[in-house]
Formats: C-alpha cells, sequence, structure tokens
C-alpha cells in the first residue's frame, strides 16, 4: 500500500512538472529572441540606414562619419538577419536543451525518491526486527522472573505435605510455610515494579531548595549502597520539583552507580542562564558503548535475568520529563559517569 | 483523354524549362569551366536574398563520378546598399580569385554567365555531377553573427557559458535557400 502510494505520488509530481514545463517552454525560449526580431527594430535600422544616405547628400563633408555609422546599422541588421534565418532552429535546439536537462532532473528525482523509500522501508524492517527482539527479551525475562519463585514455591509445597503427612513437627512445618511465604513475597516484589513503572502518576510541582534536598538526601542514605560514598558538592537552586519523584530519580542513579563499582557519588548544582541543572557524578566502570544510546529504553540492563528488569533509567527519564525537564546521559568512561538532570521552568503549584 | 495530353505536355515544358537550367561546359586548356544558368539569379529566393545587404554564396561542387574526385568553386555576390551596386567574388577550383563591382543588375547577369573554372581534365570524357547550393550569407557574416549572439547573451566570458556556447555555435548556419543537381555525361573531344 505504501509502495502503491509512493509511486502514484512520484508519478504525479512528474507529470505535473512535466505540464508545467512544457506550458512554459515555448513562451520562455522564444522571448529573447523575438525581441530581436520585432518587425520594427528591423524597420528603425532600415530607416536609420536611410536616413545616412540622405545625409551624405545634405552634408557632403560629413560623408565618411555617416558611412561609418551606416556600415555599423548594416551589420547590426545582417547579424539580426542571420538571427531570423536561424530562429527556429535555434528554438528546436534550445528546447531539445532543456528537455534533456529536465529528463535528467526528473531522473534524479525519481531515483532519490526510491532510494529514500528502499532506506525507510529498510529503517521501518529493522526498527522492527528491534521492537521484536525487545518483546522477546522482556517476555524471556518475565518468564524467568515468575518461573522461579512459582518452582520454589511449589516444591516447598510438595515439601510442606511430605512433613504433614509423616507427621513432622510445628517448627519444621512453620519452616517450610515461611519459605512458601518468601517466594510469594517475590512474586508480589516483580509485580510492584512493573505497577510502578505502568502507574507513574504526575508530579506535585512545589517551590523546593535543590540544594536541601541534594543534602537531606546524602544524609538520609549515606549508608544505602555501601562502600558508596555520597557528596553534597555544593550550590543551590530553587526549582519546582515533586520531592519525592525526584528522590526517586537519584535512588535510581545511585543503585546504578552502586552496581557499577563506585567508591562515590557527588552531586553538584549547576546553573546555566534560567536553567538549573543537577549533575550525578561517580566513579564506576563507566557504560558499555554497545549500551548508550538505549541506556534509557526500558529493560536495558546489564544485569542477568533474574536480577533486575532494567526499567530503572527508564523510568527516572520519564519522571523528570513529566517535571518539563529531561535526564541525558553527560558523559561516561572507564573512569565514571554523569548523569545530568534538568530541571523545567514550569508554573510550581 | 484531353486532361492525359495536358499533364504530357505540363511534363514536357517542365522537361524543356530543366533543360534550359543546365550548366553550359566547356574546356579551355584541359581546365573544364561551367557557366551557370541565368535563370538560378531569377529564381524569387535567390532575387529576394541578393537585395538583402548580406553576401549570397553559391557553392559549386563538381564531382568526377568516374574518378570519385571533387573539385568546386565559390560565387559571393552583397548588393551594396551604401554605394548602390554589385559586389562580386569568385574563387575557382584553383585558388584564383577575382573581385569585381557592378554598377547594374545586367552587369553582374552578364559576369554571371562567365565560365566559373572547375577542374582541370584531360579526359575524354567525364562522368560529372554537379552541385550549386545557395547560402544565404558568408561565412565571415555567420561567425560574426554567432560572436554577437554569444556576447548578447552574456556568454563565452569565464564560467558557465559553455553550454550555451556549444548551443549556439552548432545552431547557427546557413542552410542552403535553394540547391540545384546536375548529372552530366560530359564529351570533351
Amino acid at each position: 500500500m505504501t509502495r502503491t502510494r509512493s509511486l502514484a505520488l512520484l508519478v504525479a509530481a512528474v507529470a505535473a512538472a512535466a505540464a508545467l514545463f512544457w506550458t512554459l517552454l515555448h513562451q520562455i525560449s522564444s522571448v529573447w529572441l523575438d525581441v530581436a526580431l520585432r518587425p520594427e527594430v528591423r524597420q528603425a535600422l532600415e530607416h536609420s540606414m536611410e536616413d545616412q544616405k540622405t545625409l551624405r547628400q545634405l552634408d557632403p563633408a560629413r560623408r565618411e562619419a555617416y558611412r561609418r555609422q551606416f556600415d555599423h546599422t548594416r551589420t547590426l541588421l545582417n547579424r539580426i538577419e542571420v538571427l531570423r534565418m536561424n530562429r527556429e532552429n535555434m528554438l528546436h535546439r534550445f528546447e531539445l536543451a532543456l528537455v534533456a536537462m529536465f529528463a535528467v532532473a526528473a531522473l534524479l528525482t525519481a531515483v532519490t525518491l526510491w532510494m529514500r523509500y528502499r532506506r525507510a522501508q529498510e529503517r521501518e524492517r529493522a526498527e522492527y526486527l528491534d521492537r521484536v527482539t525487545s518483546l522477546q527479551e522482556t517476555a524471556r525475562r518475565h518468564a524467568h522472573e515468575i518461573k522461579g519463585p512459582l518452582t520454589a514455591a511449589r516444591l516447598e509445597l510438595e515439601r510442606l505435605a511430605d512433613l504433614a503427612r509423616h507427621g513432622a513437627d510445628d517448627e519444621e512445618l512453620a519452616r517450610a510455610q515461611e519459605s512458601v511465604g518468601e517466594e510469594l513475597a517475590r512474586l508480589t516484589r516483580f509485580t510492584k515494579e512493573f505497577s510502578s513503572f505502568g502507574g507513574l502518576g504526575q508530579p506535585i510541582l512545589r517551590r523546593e531548595s535543590l540544594g536541601q534536598i541534594v543534602e537531606e538526601f546524602c544524609s538520609t542514605f549515606a549508608n544505602a549502597w555501601p562502600p558508596v560514598a555520597l557528596h553534597d558538592g555544593g550550590g543551590d537552586a530553587v526549582v519546582c520539583v515533586d520531592r519525592d519523584m525526584l528522590r526517586q530519580v537519584l535512588v535510581n542513579l545511585c543503585s546504578n552507580s552502586a552496581r557499577a563499582g563506585a567508591g562515590s557519588v557527588v552531586f553538584g548544582i549547576v546553573k546555566s542562564g534560567a536553567r538549573v541543572l543537577l549533575d550525578v557524578r561517580d566513579d564506576g566502570e563507566g557504560i558499555a558503548p554497545s549500551l548508550r544510546a538505549r541506556v534509557f529504553d526500558p529493560y536495558v540492563t546489564t544485569r542477568k535475568v533474574g536480577e533486575g528488569m532494567g526499567l530503572g533509567l527508564s523510568i527516572s527519564r520519564k519522571l523528570m520529563l513529566d517535571h518539563g525537564g529531561d535526564l541525558v546521559l553527560l558523559e561516561t568512561s572507564e573512569k565514571g559517569t554523569v548523569f545530568r538532570l534538568a530541571f523545567g521552568e514550569g508554573v510550581c503549584n | 483523354m484531353r486532361r492525359a495530353g495536358l499533364a504530357i505536355a505540363l511534363l514536357a515544358v517542365t522537361l524543356c524549362v530543366r533543360a534550359q537550367q543546365r550548366p553550359a561546359f566547356t574546356r579551355s586548356a584541359g581546365v573544364v569551366a561551367a557557366a551557370l544558368p541565368s535563370e538560378v539569379l531569377q529564381q524569387a529566393s535567390v532575387k529576394k536574398q541578393l537585395g538583402s545587404g548580406l553576401t549570397t554564396t553559391f557553392l559549386v561542387a563538381a564531382r568526377q563520378r568516374d574518378r570519385g574526385t571533387i573539385t568546386g568553386a565559390r560565387l559571393e555576390v552583397r548588393y551594396d546598399l551604401w554605394d548602390e551596386v554589385w559586389l562580386v567574388k569568385r574563387v575557382e577550383f584553383d585558388g584564383k580569385t577575382e573581385r569585381q563591382r557592378f554598377a547594374s543588375a545586367e552587369a553582374l547577369e552578364k559576369w554571371w554567365r562567365t565560365p566559373v573554372r572547375l577542374f582541370a581534365s584531360d579526359a575524354d570524357r567525364v562522368l560529372l555531377q554537379v552541385e550549386l547550393s545557395v547560402l544565404p550569407f558568408s561565412a565571415a557574416e555567420e561567425d560574426d553573427a554567432r560572436a554577437w549572439i554569444t556576447k548578447a547573451g552574456g556568454v563565452g566570458t569565464a564560467g558557465g557559458g559553455g553550454l550555451v556556447d556549444a548551443l549556439i555555435g552548432t545552431t547557427i548556419s546557413a542552410k542552403p535557400i535553394t540547391s540545384y543537381r546536375w548529372n552530366v555525361d560530359l564529351a570533351l573531344r
């Protein structure tokens, strides 16, 4: 359908251009020739020559001057006459040249459009394959996340039944029951993670001191990701922000830093014109080049299946976009990574 | 029956006229010359062109069919509108050039009938094809007009004018306003 439509559009464009070209061709190409070949131009030149001949009789002393003027006019008249005799031939040749140029232009346009169409097709195909591959990976992770606790719970239930049949004591039965409960709790956490991704609410923006939020965060989470040390780099600015959501973003970033083997995370507040930026810099091992372009896509993670869904950065960026700002990967190398939080200039509630 | 007779009569008249238009060939000192028919100058398109002020050029090409050699001559006629005289030039097969001016059309016609030297030959018999092409202007006038148009079009200077130059260069040319061809079995003994 797309191909047919593109071809139809191409044919219509070429037909319209050709019609316009043919309409204008004769008018445009013959204008300059017709100006030179107007009968009154020729008549004026002939009269001028007659005048020169008359003048030589009236003023014989200046005969040579009149002769020069006469010769000049005659030469001009001769040229126009030669032009007139070749008019049709010249027009035909010029039109032929214009037609050739038009054909080349049309051909180039057609080739360009065709190549663009083919490229779009290839891109669409690649994007589709990417999407399918991503969904396959997601399905694999989901299956693993569910299958693990389910299998464990089933085995524990079988063991519980065996224990009950063989008259096990209450303590042993309680341990088996607790084990089943732990597996069910894992399933609950898994579904909760998805619930939080799917049910992200809109931020309630309030005017807050960013410096104060960072300071509190460093204090509250000082021992959350040992051995990572959190450092407040100083600076302050008032931003419109949902404090809880910002905290969630910072938690996600620090969790990633800890997994990247960072020893410290430094928060730095920067003002760029009217915008406020918060740089989060760690000294971890950095992000692999193959992942950098897709780092904010859902389900992109370096963790093994069963150890996390790769939703953290995706959720974090969504939260910052909802703030009217953004979250970008500023730089990353084997010496560390810097994420930049940009805050919007939105109106606070 | 009467119509068929009329057609035959017309054909006879046409053949007669065509026969009258043939050049008259002579040989003198081993050189073959042709006196061109006066009717050529009287033809309407030629007559009109002769008075235009441009140089009407008559190209005569003589091909000896039995030998395959081609020789020729050129006659140029221009009416000078200032002095109101006919300026003529004749260039024969061996490069011999003659220039003259005539005050009247009668003198021009007399000059026209003077045989034009076409080729040297000692053969008793020559199978000859003679072509006469009447061009409306000379090569010099053609070059001058081409240069003028190129200059008027603002091309021919550095950059970008090559295509237009080529177009003009291959477009302006003197197309014959009329031409004649005679096949002659020439006995020269």
